[in-house]
């Protein structure tokens, strides 16, 4: 035993499991990194710009992966999944499977980060707002992939944006009851980035509230509102139509008390922030407590641990932006060196 | 007739009796109101009422019963119920409309669309009497009364040549049995010389 | 299959054709309908807008005449009867006092009640798409339709549970095996003004002309319904819409069942085509239909 080095299984390489992994090989254990897709990332990847600095978000994961290759004690395992666990030895005996040619592979593990993140939920039920019926109307992570599109000069240029906080949020009727915490950030970002691109664009967001609970953040949305214009509109759309081929979108202006509606070629919506499908199976693998949405659960006064051995960074315990997922995923490290280095 | 300068609305004086008249009456809790207006935003009438949907839940919080009983939102609500689906609170706003029109009528209010309210008691007139609406002759009545003798007449004549409208009403044989259910209901004692 | 049926107050003159043709289709599917015996009204939107226990005891008399013909179902081609009957049973399923009170004032117990199902709702659920098609001989082809359900069928979604409240998709569904297309278009469960055609005809005018044009935008040639009231304000508002609007709209408002029954062999005058105030008899030579 003494010949075998602790080492720990981190699940999901986004910015949290990222962190996570890099830590832990900083500080002298074994860390593998476990990614599902052929790139690590997560979320992070798929982002064009980010709030509060308007950063590019790939010199983060460049730095980061960076960082990673030169930590030699971190081995990463790229279209891997985890098939399945077992008790071994005081650890985990973990069978990974490689998407490509569905081979596995047994790993004995010490401890375990489940860092798996969140993904945007699923929207048919919002029929009111026609997201599958309607080409134009887009989730979040989708209208990302647009703005890098028109930054590359591709695509239509629109005249008119309409963004939509709050769906599947914040809604005890159909959807999640909690508040989604990042969405207000990255739309206001969203909106931001159309005027910068298309100053005579009319980009409306839709909101309740806006939250900006953060560093920076408050004058970040301040700065989309004063300096490019972005006109916010206090209410919650009630439906999406459409007139002559564009999208109208129906609200009451709450702050005056009238119905209104705006005219636009895009329909953006905040979709609420979920777990990534298979986390609750891998909670259960490792006997991880999860509430009723699914996200991670911690144990009582024991911020980042999930069960013995066992624990959790990012956006599968709850929606989080990269500043905290990195944070957390320290936080998770730091447990886990605790663990190793009391043996 | 106030004094001749503005006060606010002091919130501590204002009671919640009509809100809890609501919760305990219907069910309804209106505390569950998030505020965000996808009520009014998709309100099919909304662009016409005088206070939206959303500000009618305010009011009651405000327990501005006056403003509740006469408002003209209340006569022209079609109950299309895409307010209460659509809410995310699920909050009942055809219900409580109903109620606060309900409330009106018992107290003999005018109605701020009397054409309305015409209308209902002319139809439910009809139900009282043969337990059942034919239109045409409803119709008849209500032009007749609203002073409209040539409303919609050339209409009328076109579907009264395709057989749409008919003077005859097929009568329910249990009567009785319907006009009872008027029992002690304000449309018999108000809307009963209709 | 038997059910109750329930017809409305507008099936003996307005909507006859409605009626009737639901009627022929559902003999041809097999569906043994027994009319509700001595049905009263529903109250429609001026009971229970003026008195709601007037309005729920003059429904649960019915659901109880229901009871008494042991049937445990039943159907109507109404969405406004259809919405009344099934609120009114989902609210004296789950409120015991009001329940009591209202079997005292119909001198009817009510702890059976019967389930309520549109008419639509009925084909779809029971017969299917599949099992609909079967009887074609004359399928629909060359027809594009709008499929509108109005805002009473679908809505609301916690009562009523059929079908999407926003996107509701199986009216389209029968049209599409009976040959025809469907477009997609936005208003298709907005509300057409409802009872307000006499009391306040502007309100009429303006959603059902928002519905026109809507429907028109996507390129419809006729618009399909299953409720008589919005086939009223369609269809006889159509022209002072058009007037309003300053646009031709020709779009003949036609009820499901009368397609269902063509598609079916029924001949256009059984089916009463002949009494819809904008003709579809036009469209359907032009599509050789009839």
């Amino acid at each position: 035993m003494r010949n075998r080095e602790k080492t720990a299984i981190v699940i999901g390489a986004g910015p949290a499991g990222i962190e996570a992994a890099l830590k832990i090989g900083q500080a002298g254990y074994q860390a593998v990194l476990a990614e599902r897709e052929a790139e690590l990332g997560g979320t992070l990847r798929q982002l064009y710009s980010s709030f509060p600095r308007w950063e590019d978000p790939r010199d983060l994961l460049d730095a980061k992966i960076r960082q990673l290759e030169n930590c030699p004690r971190v081995s990463i395992m790229k279209h891997s999944t985890v098939e399945a666990s077992q008790l071994h030895e005081g650890g985990f005996l973990v069978t990974l499977r490689d998407s490509r040619n569905g081979t596995t592979k047994d790993l004995h593990v010490d401890a375990v980060i489940l860092a798996t993140g969140f993904a945007l939920m699923d929207l048919s039920i919002y029929g009111e707002y026609g997201y599958g019926i309607y080409p134009e109307v887009l989730n979040a992570l989708e209208f990302e992939a647009r703005l890098r599109e028109w930054s590359q000069g591709s695509g239509q240029a629109p005249q008119g944006v309409a963004l939509i906080k709050c769906v599947g949020s914040r809604d005890r009727s159909k959807g999640n009851p909690y508040c989604s915490k990042i969405c207000c950030m990255y739309t206001a970002k969203q909106a931001g980035l159309v005027k910068d691109m298309f100053p005579d664009a009319k980009v409306y967001v839709f909101y309740m509230d806006y939250r900006a609970a953060g560093k920076e953040y408050e004058e970040f949305v301040r700065d989309v509102i004063e300096k490019k214009h972005v006109r916010y509109v206090r209410g919650r759309p009630a439906k999406v139509l459409c007139e002559n081929g564009r999208l109208l979108v129906r609200a009451e202006d709450t702050l005056v008390g009238l119905p209104v509606e705006v005219l636009v070629d895009v329909v953006v919506l905040a979709s609420a922030a979920v777990p990534h499908p298979g986390t609750r199976k891998l909670a259960e693998m490792f006997g991880a407590k999860t509430d009723e949405y699914g996200f991670l659960e911690n144990e009582r006064f024991e911020p980042v641990k999930a069960a013995d051995k066992v624990f959790f960074a990012g956006g599968c315990g709850f929606a989080v932006e990269t500043p905290l997922a990195l944070q957390q995923g320290a936080a998770a490290a730091a447990a886990v060196i605790a663990l190793f280095n009391t043996r | 007739m106030g004094p001749d300068f503005y006060i606010p609305m002091r919130l501590n004086e204002v009671d919640d009796s009509l809100q809890k008249e609501i919760k305990e009456n219907l069910g309804v809790d209106l505390e569950m109101c998030l505020e965000c207006g996808k009520c009014s935003g998709g309100c099919s009438n909304g662009q016409s009422f005088d206070y939206t949907p959303r500000k009618i839940v305010q009011l009651v919080k405000f327990n501005d019963e006056e403003t509740l009983l006469s408002m003209d939102a209340l006569w022209i609500c079609l109950s299309c119920q895409l307010c209460l689906d659509r809410c995310p609170s699920g909050i009942d706003l055809p219900r409580l409309l109903d109620y606060l029109r309900a409330k009106a009528y018992r107290k003999g209010l005018r109605a701020s669309r009397p054409q309305v309210q015409l209308f209902y008691e002319l139809m439910l007139s009809s139900v009282r009497k043969i337990g059942r609406v034919s239109e045409f002759p409803v119709i008849l009545q209500f032009n007749w009364k609203t002073g409209q003798y040539l409303k919609d007449a050339h209409l009328g004549l076109t579907m009264f040549l395709k057989g749409k409208l008919s003077f005859l009403s097929p009568h329910v044989k249990e009567k009785e049995k319907v006009r009872r259910l008027f029992n002690g209901s304000p449309v018999e004692s108000r809307g009963n010389n209709r | 299959m038997n059910c109750a049926y329930y017809p409305g107050c507008s099936a003996h003159a307005l909507a006859r054709e409605y009626d009737r043709s639901a009627r022929l289709v559902c003999q041809r599917l097999g569906i043994h309908l027994t009319e509700v015996q001595d049905w009263n009204c529903c109250g429609a939107t001026a009971a229970h807008s003026l008195d709601h226990e007037l309005a729920v005891s003059l429904c649960a008399r019915n659901l109880a005449i229901i009871n008494r013909m042991s049937l445990d179902r039943v159907t109507t081609p109404c969405a406004g009867c259809f919405n009344r009957l099934k609120s009114v049973s989902f609210e004296l399923k789950n409120a015991a006092t009001l329940k009591a009170k209202i079997e005292q004032a119909i001198d009817a117990p009510l702890d059976r009640l019967p389930e309520i199902v549109h008419l639509l709702q009925l084909l779809v659920q029971d017969i299917g798409p599949e099992g609909l098609a079967k009887h074609v001989v004359k399928p629909l082809r060359g027809l594009k339709l709008a499929a509108y359900y109005g805002c009473l069928i679908t809505r609301p979604h916690k009562v009523v549970a059929f079908d999407d409240p926003e996107q509701p998709s199986s009216m389209d569904r029968i049209l599409e095996v009976l040959g025809a297309q469907t477009v997609k278009w936005s208003h298709k469960a907005e509300c057409c003004g409802g009872g307000f055609a006499a009391s306040e005809t502007s309100i009429v005018l303006d959603l059902s002309g928002q519905v026109l044009e809507a429907a028109r935008q996507a390129g419809a040639e006729a618009i399909v319904v299953a409720c008589p009231m919005c086939q009223a304000n369609l269809d006889t508002r159509q022209e002072a819409v058009e007037k309003g609007r300053g646009t031709r709209y020709n779009l003949p408002i036609v009820y499901f069942t009368q397609l269902l029954g063509l598609a079916y062999g029924y001949p256009s005058g059984r089916m009463g085509l002949r009494r819809l105030i904008v003709s579809p008899l036009p469209l359907l030579k032009k599509k050789g239909l009839i």
